[in-house]
């Protein structure tokens, strides 16, 4: 296919507003698939994804467009919405020459939307805005195209109006993208310079790169090299994908596809690198991307510490396929051999450890999660710690400092007051708010990374009935008076329990957590205390109780059969607890710390 | 060798709130076609084995009329009793009649055994019981009138706003009784009673536990030994019946759902007394490799405060009970007691014992 006729593009959204819906209805109309077997967003290939309605890696497909008598090669490189994996987005563009704007109908300009644009921009992509879902009764076409010329200076003219969900301009938004994007501007006759932009792991193939060609051609049997290992592999096969896995021969410049090359070492793949051949190479390797700063912290253990290996070989393969997941091996006095991971947020974390379970089947228990701190100490140093372990003693602490963040708060300005009191309670300081239009408003606030950790967002979504959307930019290190509160299970510090805290909320956050624990560590065979400690000072208390009276029931007629189907139950039930000194913890405890609101029992 | 008898008689003259065994209201046509049942299960599965311990357990035997129980004991003559055999039935003290004690005197029945349950006419009327402690007074001296020796009474306690003060007015009580054995249960709320229906509440755990430690504190120190976790007897006048399935023996359970353990097999029967009287008895088969005969040796041994005899467990069962799953670690942990006859549970782990009995279930 010639470069005129090949376009490279994504869509970029804020979550929810119909973007995988989207793309199923272009798959459909360029026919890669029929009617019949679209499954509800075809892209979302992970069970994660379509049970939470998210996207959360990106996928690239390869559509077949006829139009005005010629035949155009479409790649359609889907994106993530949720701020965690901007990351995932800033790649997706890297690879593309335009994109497709959508926004809500019903819901108007939001946070991600911005963020992305803004991405996109970055990256002198051509824009195409789209306003979707316009079947809906509650939809506001005139509002949200305001807002969008109003935002970021659209035409009104450029403006395509589509519903996902009935088919209605999706041709016009098709033929939109060959009009109005640029084809790629490769040298197919210069030496090969492709951008690794994803990998996976497929256990019939090993390792599968997706790669986008800038210049130059690749054909099976070519011998490439990574630029930045210096490794260098034979190609042994060569795939489009349509959304199925189509053998190629070869892929020329503008084009995107998967490359097998029989990879062995999984360390060798960086996404971002740049392929050549090895005897033709290029001169210099394309810029790639910033690697992604990890901002949240956990360590991930295995419940059976025999399955340590298996937990790092998981890590190894999700890597490949997630390159902004950070880990390096750490113990745990309590936990044993598990691994420190880097997170790009908390939904980043959550759905790497949702993968881990599912995709893997392992049993994980997750340690409070942490930010980066930085502590100066008194002789001067500068030591930047990601676990409340790692923090040094009180006395060698002159002061530490936390991440901030500054927030774009997108809320109806009814919610304003609510969030505002909701930002302070989490040691926000106020900065400004900007008002879009009367009824919607930007609220920016200064917070500490740490405190959006725990609850903030769900708090957030409570408050605001769902309405308020959140994005945030880190804007550095400010001094806090943090300490570090220790757990004590029968008096014996839990290390996977501590955290670094605020040292006017450590009263209250070690109330909730001690009777938290309380709640759910069950009742053992002697009275076990549950303390909070600051140091050596204890500041909250409460005592599981020994006790468990099901000993006592009555024989049933000599029906001692009941009695040791009830211990094989009890039995079962601990299996899935971590033994502590003598005490057993169960898994959720270690979410405990967490929850900020105590749990009712 | 099968030598002990449980034979169940499902009904009653009233429902307990708290009462989830198998029962029905006492219907006249009902007990007549049942005892037939009965007789024929019998005939069917009894080997002429000598019986040295019977039981007759409910439901509330005492609830059928004169005449259904001398039908009941002529039915049990069909059982080779060995001379000494210790031979319970259990009572109500509503439908316990001189009459009922003289023909039980006549049949052999040389253990009464009392549902009390309670001496405190609130929580008697909680519990859906029909008597007051007046009545039980006055059923025991009749019982001991009869030269009935070997009683048993029950208690249950833990009951929703009971205290600490009740539960020491009923120990008194039933301490004024005078007699040699005495059980005791918590209340469990167990589903498919008018407990459960009503969603009445359990106690506070702590409560629970210092009401547990009030009972074995006061009985010991009236000279009662607490041989099994819930059961406290005068020296001599342990249950020989319920030590059966203490240790692991093999006994027959005839009637309405039923239990029975026979060499490498548990039973139970059905609970369907349609199934019943068509003659379906077993419902359920537990069969039993080594290891699972082993399992409930283990749980069901250190049910009893004195714990395991281990030389007796070696001529059983062939095996160094020392060498069976965690029991040396356990002992380490002070979980286990090991003395030089006995392996038994700490006494003050008992409470909690079940936490050392998951170690002998499952793989």
């Amino acid at each position: 296919m010639k470069q005129e006729n090949i376009r490279n593009f994504s869509i970029i959204a804020h979550i929810d507003h119909g973007k995988s819906t989207l793309a199923d209805r272009i798959l459909e109309i360029t026919n890669a698939i029929s009617k019949r077997e679209a499954k509800e967003q075809l892209l979302d290939n992970m069970d994660i994804e379509r049970e939470r309605g998210i996207t959360i890696k990106l996928n690239t497909v390869r559509l077949n467009y006829k139009y005005k008598g010629e035949d155009y090669i479409l790649n359609l490189i889907d994106t993530p919405g949720h701020v965690d994996f901007s990351y995932e987005v800033s790649r997706s563009l890297a690879a593309s020459n335009g994109a497709i704007l959508v926004v809500d109908a019903t819901q108007g300009v939001e946070a991600q939307t911005i963020a992305n644009m803004y991405l996109a921009l970055d990256n002198n992509l051509k824009i195409i805005p789209v306003i979707n879902k316009i079947d809906l009764p509650s939809a506001d076409i005139k509002k949200t195209k305001q807002e969008l010329m109003d935002t970021f200076g659209f035409q009104e003219s450029e403006i395509l109006l589509t519903s996902a969900k009935t088919g209605e301009g999706i041709r016009e938004l098709v033929d939109a993208i060959i009009e109005r994007i640029e084809p790629p501007k490769g040298d197919r006759n210069a030496p090969l310079k492709a951008l690794i932009f994803d990998s996976l792991y497929d256990s019939y193939r090993g390792i599968l790169i997706l790669a986008r060609i800038f210049d130059g051609t690749l054909k099976v049997g070519d011998e490439i090299e990574f630029m930045q290992t210096g490794s260098t592999y034979l190609v042994t096969e060569l795939f489009a994908y349509n959304p199925n896995f189509l053998k190629v021969d070869s892929l020329s410049s503008g084009e995107v596809g998967y490359i097998v090359a029989s990879i062995k070492t999984i360390e060798d793949v960086k996404v971002g690198d740049t392929i050549t051949l090895a005897k033709n190479p290029c001169l210099e390797s394309l810029p790639g991307y910033k690697p992604m700063q990890q901002v949240v912290f956990t360590g991930l253990y295995p419940t059976e510490t025999n399955k340590y290996n298996d937990l790092r070989e998981a890590l190894l393969k999700l890597k490949l396929n997630d390159a902004s997941l950070t880990f390096e091996p750490e113990t745990s006095e309590a936990l044993g051999f598990g691994f420190r991971c880097g997170f790009l947020g908390l939904l980043h974390m959550d759905v790497v450890e949702e993968r881990l379970e599912r995709e893997f089947n392992l049993n994980l228990i997750a340690t409070s999660p942490s930010v980066i701190y930085e502590v100066l100490m008194t002789d001067g140093t500068l030591i930047k710690i990601d676990s409340p372990k790692k923090l040094p003693e009180p006395t060698k602490i002159k002061t530490i400092c936390e991440p901030y963040i500054l927030t774009n708060i997108f809320t109806p300005s009814e919610y304003i007051g609510a969030l505002m009191e909701l930002c302070q309670n989490k040691r926000g300081n106020y900065k400004t708010i900007e008002y879009l239009t009367p009824e919607r408003a930007i609220l920016h606030y200064e917070l500490p990374l740490s405190e959006i950790v725990y609850d903030f967002f769900d708090k957030l979504k409570s408050i605001s009935k769902g309405y308020a959307s959140f994005d945030y930019n880190l804007i550095g290190y400010k001094p806090s008076d943090l300490v570090k509160m220790d757990i004590l299970v029968n008096g014996q510090v839990v290390d996977a329990l501590s955290t670094i805290v605020h040292r006017d909320f450590a009263y209250n956050r070690g109330k909730v957590v001690v009777n938290n624990l309380k709640a759910i560590i069950p009742r053992q065979m002697f009275v076990v205390p549950i303390q909070a400690a600051i140091g050596s000072k204890i500041i909250s208390r409460a005592d599981i109780k020994a006790m468990r009276k099901d000993v006592l029931a009555k024989c049933y007629g000599g029906d001692v059969t009941r009695k040791k189907k009830l211990l094989e139950k009890q039995k079962e039930g601990k299996k899935r607890m971590k033994k502590i000194g003598n005490v057993e913890i169960p898994q959720e405890a270690f979410l405990t710390v967490l929850a900020n609101e105590e749990i009712n029992d | 060798m099968i030598s002990s008898v449980y034979i169940h008689i499902p009904f009653c003259s009233n429902i307990c709130t708290y009462c989830n065994f198998t029962k029905f209201f006492y219907d006249k046509s009902r007990v007549s076609s049942y005892l037939d049942a009965l007789e024929n299960e019998i005939i069917k599965r009894y080997q002429k084995e000598e019986i040295k311990t019977l039981y007759i357990g409910g439901g509330t035997p005492s609830s059928l009329q004169l005449e259904e129980l001398q039908k009941l004991f002529q039915i049990i003559k069909k059982f080779k009793l060995a001379s000494n055999c210790e031979f319970t039935i259990e009572v109500n003290p509503e439908s316990l009649t001189e009459e009922k004690i003289k023909l039980f005197k006549e049949n052999k029945v040389n253990r009464i055994s009392m549902g009390v349950e309670s001496t405190n006419p609130k929580f008697l009327k909680y519990l859906g019981r029909e008597h007051d402690f007046q009545l039980v007074k006055e059923k025991i001296d009749l019982l001991k009138k009869y030269q009935f020796k070997n009683i048993n009474v029950d208690l249950i306690y833990a009951l929703e706003n009971e205290t600490i003060k009740d539960l020491e007015k009923d120990i008194d009580n039933l301490l004024s009784l005078d007699v040699p054995h005495i059980s005791t249960y918590s209340l469990i709320i167990e589903e498919h009673t008018k407990l459960h229906i009503l969603k009445a509440k359990n106690i506070d755990e702590d409560l629970d536990y210092e009401m547990y430690k009030l009972i074995t504190k006061k009985l010991n120190s009236h000279g009662y030994k607490h041989y099994e976790i819930s059961n406290f007897s005068k020296p001599f006048y342990e249950s020989k019946h319920n030590l059966v399935y203490w240790n692991n023996d093999y006994y027959y359970g005839f009637g309405l759902s039923a239990a029975s353990y026979i060499p490498n097999k548990r039973l139970l029967n059905t609970s369907s007394f349609r199934k019943y009287l068509n003659q379906e008895y077993i419902e359920e088969i537990e069969e039993l490799r080594d290891n699972d005969i082993l399992s409930y040796a283990l749980i069901l041994g250190f049910r009893k405060i004195d714990g395991i005899n281990k030389k007796d467990f070696y001529d059983k069962y062939k095996v160094d009970i020392l060498s069976l799953y965690n029991i040396k670690e356990l002992i380490k942990e002070k979980k286990l007691i090991n003395t030089t006859s006995h392996i038994k549970v700490s006494y003050d782990k008992i409470y909690v014992e079940n936490d050392i009995l998951i170690n002998f279930v499952g793989e």
